[in-house]
């Protein structure tokens, strides 16, 4: 069973409900509704989906349903503060791209979709960024990092890991 | 050859180009404010299509004809979603349009929902493209204030509300009806047509899904007319009466093994060759050219010797590729291997399948599979023609599947095998001598590692 | 009027049907694979198995004009001048590759998988299929999930078809079941604390076109080859769901809905679907019984203790048209029969009949009707009712023409009996449980003279009545049911009653000494021609049931 603990401040039930009038339907809030959650708390957790569910008048299962197809929102604990994203897709892979989410997962001590220990950094595969004029490049947070090397990769490592 | 003055690009570079502005010092919103003040909606309409302007986003229909198909006295509401979800790889013209001049988008859609009636946009941007959300959103805001959005329009009786609706990492919601279901907040699976979305699309209600480049491109249509528009690109082959033509100023991405990757504006119909040559600056390391994607990785492999295809509408198909795309070049070099890059296009599209048919749910997934283990040195000669007939079969095409997603994931496997398939023989006969003949099934290969 | 051609064949379509390829092919014979579609659920054509070639036929010049591609036959209607081709070469292949598709990743479990014998993917791999497997070999995983109290989940067994989640949105409105992830790693899920749960929850696995979705209650219990179906009607509810009762030697072991588009489409609910179990209750009574009579004169004393001896079914008939003959020859009135609402058309008019035949004003009254909570209407427009009976309007309507009109319940009828006229009574039963009359009610009964009850469980009427006959369940019936809506369906048994039963319309044949074995058809024949209400049932009963109300006459009963 679910816990039934709080999981969504009233500061998020209320910017979820702010989205309502935008829409015809309320069920096309909850890919807004799962974004505003997954901003604050870095991962949706199943109650958040019940609750979510409940504002939006649906199944949890129907938001689940959603969540679960997009493979972004991670469910079990909150990712890293920085959630970094490596292109591999073929103009990044031309220039390099897998071999430096290689040696990033190397240095970070990771797998693609872990988190570090301490919390700071979770590192993803993402396919194609739309910035192949500076592959291979890394979404980290809002920040593009483009034309990575080992070495740029290694700076952004120390500032997000401190390693 | 002669290189035009970017019209699409114009402002990009321009000190804070993306500001209302900067915007209109440059002579922006008056292409608007002239539709309002002489056309009527019908009138937008047929301007739109007869500038012969195809969609931008990979499939190339005709904006102005897709618009007629929209019911013509429904009591509405009528939609307007702007595909922002730009995720073909080697795709990103949008993101610079967005990011560098969103105005010039936003003109573009005003004028679009005005042609179509439409009274709410829903502008569907790619989760991956966080400094497009902002400078789009605080540009929406300065069209409030300036009441180029909100109710009624710069005193008109036209009222039109933009939202940004964001995306979740998910290619197949930049297919139209993909796009519709994750806007209607369930899971991206395309639906069945018909009914079209101009018919009964978001919401149940008629829709029309416009690409960001050819909304900017309505922009300067309003602005300098429909003989400007087709002063430019590639008349219809007159032999072929399906051929619209491919008119219009077209923004190339280019990318890979070049000197100078980047977004650059030319007419439609030149070459790929000239695209590398004297936009991008040639190949890189002063090495040959091998094969380029000619659209984005969905439309398949140009090889060197092709590379002097037009890039329009109708060229592409003549050497076996899909067609135009999204017109993102990209370019490998002679040291590229062709199993490399047909596993990095089965990789992504068995990750991007929504899973609702059959064929392209199972045949990307046997696809990859069979290229990791072509890959890993375990192939067989019989897995290319295996590989041949999942690309032959699965597809909108031939029918086998609801959207083209799967033509996406087929032609690179066509095309790369081929066009070079003695590469695709010789990697396999090397890295597997004891097995490559075996045509009995074998086991799989099971995954140890990452991605 | 639209002709439509399949495969060369012609076919008419009226002008207000409104079919798909695959609707259109069956009516030449023609059977579509097909997963996903199904007639009462949404078309999403995502199977891609119905896959045909289609084009349109020029009225005037007879030119077919072929579509270059294939599309799903269910997503196709079948309009004026559609052709549909089913049995091309392009068709073909396309169906063995999808069979092929689907196949790479499916456990071949048929030796332990229920479905084995009724699995779609099974038949159309030997029709439509590659004889051989050209994909890498795998260990296949055998995953479970538990979906709810009623159904589990084999995961990878699983085709996408979808039919289980829309039918969870469309038809129940409940929303239990999901697909989570993307692309080839979907699977069917359910949220963790919200289990597959709704009233209909059986129908998922009905649906489930492989053996992915099972039956908890059938799962491993009988391989569907051994089983015999039976066309039937559940006696759960006067919904009168039609269903396909499989049973192997006399046991039941499933019940399905069969369709049947005036009464329950497609579905039945899970307490119908489950409702067969009493039918093998240990508890069942199959010993016929008589009080031992204390006084010499043969008269049951109404004091005597619960002594009873077993009687053999042969001499029943002859004694007990002894007994009513000496209790109702003292006068008129005397005898009273509750006739059950769980009896069959028959069943009701053969009591009547035998009980006036004894005596002319013999007591006629409806036999208690049990209600549970409230009618329950879903988004699909399934109604489950609230009273749990099969045939009370069935048995009204005779009851109606027996009495003028004059219907007496149950309740009615308890409240006569004080009065002492009533000496003799024949109690039907039929319930599927015991405490379907309390001991108060009986206490009443006990005082009679003479009582006989028929039944298939021990109750407080039971116990005390002086003659234990027991009496069958709905799947040992013959006859009809009259549902909610007038519908009234025919059906014939599904197994035959454990020894030592007679099934009640039997016992009414031979006493009335109708001639040859009990012939269900036959009393309909007499009750269609003696009884207006029934009028229509002259003819042969479709499997779907007739309409009682077609043939009414202004101002007849309602």
């Amino acid at each position: 069973m679910i816990a039934k603990q709080r999981v969504l401040t009233d500061e998020i039930v209320a910017e979820i409900k702010s989205l309502f009038p935008r829409y015809p339907t309320k069920q096309a809030v909850t890919l807004p509704a799962l974004h505003v959650v997954n901003e604050k708390l870095r991962y949706v957790p199943l109650e958040a989906v019940v609750k979510i569910a409940e504002l939006l008048e649906l199944a949890p299962a129907v938001v689940q349903d959603t969540l679960s197809f997009y493979g972004m929102f991670k469910q079990a604990g909150p990712h890293g503060k920085v959630r970094a994203w490596v292109c591999r897709s073929i103009s990044c892979a031309l220039r390099g791209g897998d071999e430096i989410l290689d040696h990033l997962c190397h240095q970070a001590g990771i797998k693609p979709g872990e988190t570090t220990a301490d919390g700071a950094l979770t590192l993803e595969f993402a396919e194609c960024l739309g910035a192949c004029e500076y592959a291979p490049c890394m979404l980290a947070g809002k920040t593009l990092h483009k034309n990575l090397t080992n070495e740029s990769a290694d700076a952004f490592l120390k500032e997000a890991v401190g390693k | 050859m002669q290189k035009s003055e970017p019209v699409l690009l114009a402002n990009v570079g321009k000190p804070e180009s993306w500001t209302l502005r900067v915007y209109e010092a440059n002579g922006g919103y008056q292409g608007m404010r002239k539709v309002f003040k002489e056309m009527s909606p019908v009138q937008t309409t047929e301007m739109v299509k007869a500038s012969g302007l195809r969609g931008r986003g990979g499939a190339g229909f005709p904006t102005g004809l897709k618009w007629t198909f929209l019911p013509k006295d429904h009591p509405g509401p009528i939609y307007m979603c702007i595909n922002a979800d730009e995720s073909e790889p080697g795709t990103f013209n949008n993101r610079i349009l967005m990011e560098d001049d969103p105005h010039q988008v936003l003109e573009g859609i005003i004028i679009s929902c005005y042609a179509t009636r439409a009274t709410t946009a829903y502008l569907y941007l790619r989760y991956e493209y966080p400094l497009c959300w902002d400078r789009l959103q605080a540009a929406i805001d300065e069209c409030y204030t300036k009441n180029f959005l909100g109710k009624n329009i710069l005193g008109s009786e036209f009222s039109l509300d933009i939202f940004l609706h964001r995306g979740a990492a998910a290619y197949i919601c930049g297919e139209e009806t993909g796009l519709i279901e994750s806007l209607e907040g369930k899971r991206a699976w395309p639906r069945i047509k018909p009914p079209f979305p101009a018919v009964e699309g978001a919401f149940r209600k008629p829709t029309v899904v416009n690409n960001i480049e050819t909304v900017a491109c309505v922009t300067h249509i309003a602005n300098r007319g429909v003989d400007w528009f087709k002063s430019m690109g590639v008349p219809p082959d007159p032999k072929n009466p399906r051929d619209a033509g491919s008119y219009g100023p077209k923004l190339y991405c280019l990318s890979g093994h070049v000197n100078k990757p980047g977004c650059y504006e030319g007419p439609l119909g030149i070459t790929c060759r000239e695209l590398i040559d004297e936009f991008g600056g040639g190949i890189w390391k002063n090495r040959k050219g091998k094969a380029a994607i000619p659209g984005g990785i969905s439309m398949g492999l140009l090889t060197e010797p092709e590379f002097d295809t037009k890039l329009d509408f109708n060229a592409l198909g003549k050497v076996g590729c899909l067609g135009l795309g999204t017109a993102a070049v990209v370019v490998m070099d002679e040291t590229v291997s062709m199993v490399d890059f047909l596993h990095n296009s089965c990789r992504f599209f068995q990750h991007e399948s929504c899973g609702q048919c059959t064929p392209c749910r199972e045949g990307t997934a046997w696809a990859l599979r069979m290229l990791n283990r072509i890959k890993a040195g375990k192939g067989r000669l019989k897995d290319l023609d295996l590989l041949l007939e999942i690309g032959d079969s699965i597809g909108i095409i031939p029918g086998t599947t609801i959207c083209g997603l799967a033509d996406g994931a087929a032609w690179p496997i066509k095309n790369a095998i081929r066009k070079f398939r003695s590469e695709f023989e010789d990697y396999i006969k090397r890295t597997n001598p004891g097995g490559y003949a075996v045509t009995e099934p074998v086991p799989a290969l099971v995954q140890l590692q990452a991605h | 009027m639209a002709i439509v051609i399949v495969d060369g064949h012609q076919i008419e379509l009226a002008d207000h049907e409104r079919l798909n390829g695959i609707q259109a092919a069956e009516r030449v014979g023609v059977d579509i694979p097909h997963y996903c579609w199904h007639p009462g659920l949404t078309v999403v054509a995502s199977c891609r198995m119905c896959l045909v070639e289609t084009g349109t036929r020029n009225a005037e010049t007879g030119a077919i004009t072929m579509v270059p591609k294939l599309v799903p036959a269910c997503q196709t209607p079948a309009k004026d001048g559609t052709v549909f081709v089913t049995d091309s070469d392009a068709v073909k292949k396309a169906r063995a590759q999808v069979e092929e598709a689907l196949l790479i990743d499916h456990p071949i479990d048929c030796p332990i998988c229920d479905k084995a014998g009724e699995c779609y993917l099974q038949d159309y791999h030997f029709e439509h299929g590659q004889p051989e497997r050209r994909a890498d070999i795998r260990p296949f995983t055998s995953a479970t999930r538990d979906m709810g109290d009623t159904v589990k989940l084999f995961v990878d067994r699983c085709v996408m078809c979808s039919r289980c989640v829309r039918f969870c949105r469309e038809i129940t409105g409940t929303s239990e079941l999901l697909v989570i992830n993307r692309g080839s790693a979907e699977e069917i899920d359910v949220f963790p604390g919200y289990p597959l749960a709704n009233k209909l929850s059986g129908c998922v696995v009905d649906l489930c076109p492989v053996g992915a979705l099972g039956d908890k209650d059938f799962l491993y219990k009988q391989r569907v080859w051994y089983m015999k179906q039976h066309a039937g009607v559940c006696a759960g509810c006067s919904t009168g769901c039609s269903i396909d009762i499989d049973e192997n030697q006399d046991t039941v072991y499933r019940l399905k809905p069969r369709e049947n588009m005036f009464v329950n489409k497609w579905w039945m609910c899970d307490e119908g679907r489950y409702g067969y179990k009493h039918l093998h209750s240990p508890d069942r009574k199959f010993e016929p019984r008589r009080k031992i009579a204390v006084s010499g004169n043969g008269k049951f004393s109404s004091t005597t203790a619960g002594e009873f001896e077993n009687i053999d079914w042969s001499q029943i008939p002859t004694e007990l048209a002894g007994r009513l003959q000496t209790v109702c020859a003292e006068g008129n009135g005397r005898l009273a029969a509750v006739v059950s609402p769980n009896l069959t058309v028959e069943e009701a008019y053969l009591l009547c009949k035998m009980a006036r035949k004894f005596d002319p004003q013999a007591v006629l009254a409806l036999g208690p009707v049990p209600v549970v909570g409230e009618d329950e209407t879903f988004p699909g427009k399934f109604i489950i009712h609230a009273e749990k009976c099969p045939n009370r309007k069935g048995v009204e309507e005779v009851l109606a023409h027996f009495c003028s009109g004059q219907i007496k319940s149950f309740d009615e009828l308890l409240e006569d009996l004080p009065s002492g006229r009533i000496k003799a009574a024949w109690v039907s039963g039929g319930y599927s449980h015991s405490h379907w009359c309390d001991d108060t009610a009986a206490q009443q009964f006990a005082a009679l003279e003479l009582l006989i009850v028929q039944d298939m469980f021990a109750s407080p009427l039971w116990n005390v009545a002086h003659y234990q006959l027991p009496g069958a369940g709905f799947a040992e019936r013959a006859g009809s049911y009259v549902n909610f809506a007038h519908r009234l369906q025919s059906f014939t048994w599904a197994i035959r009653p454990p020894a030592g039963v007679w099934v009640e319309g039997h016992l009414y044949w031979t006493i009335l000494g109708m001639r040859g074995l009990y012939n269900a058809r036959k009393v309909l024949d007499e009750v269609a021609a003696e009884i207006i209400a029934f009028s229509a049932a002259a003819d042969a009963i479709p499997p779907v049931g007739i309409d009682l109300r077609i043939n009414q006459l202004a101002g007849a009963i309602s």
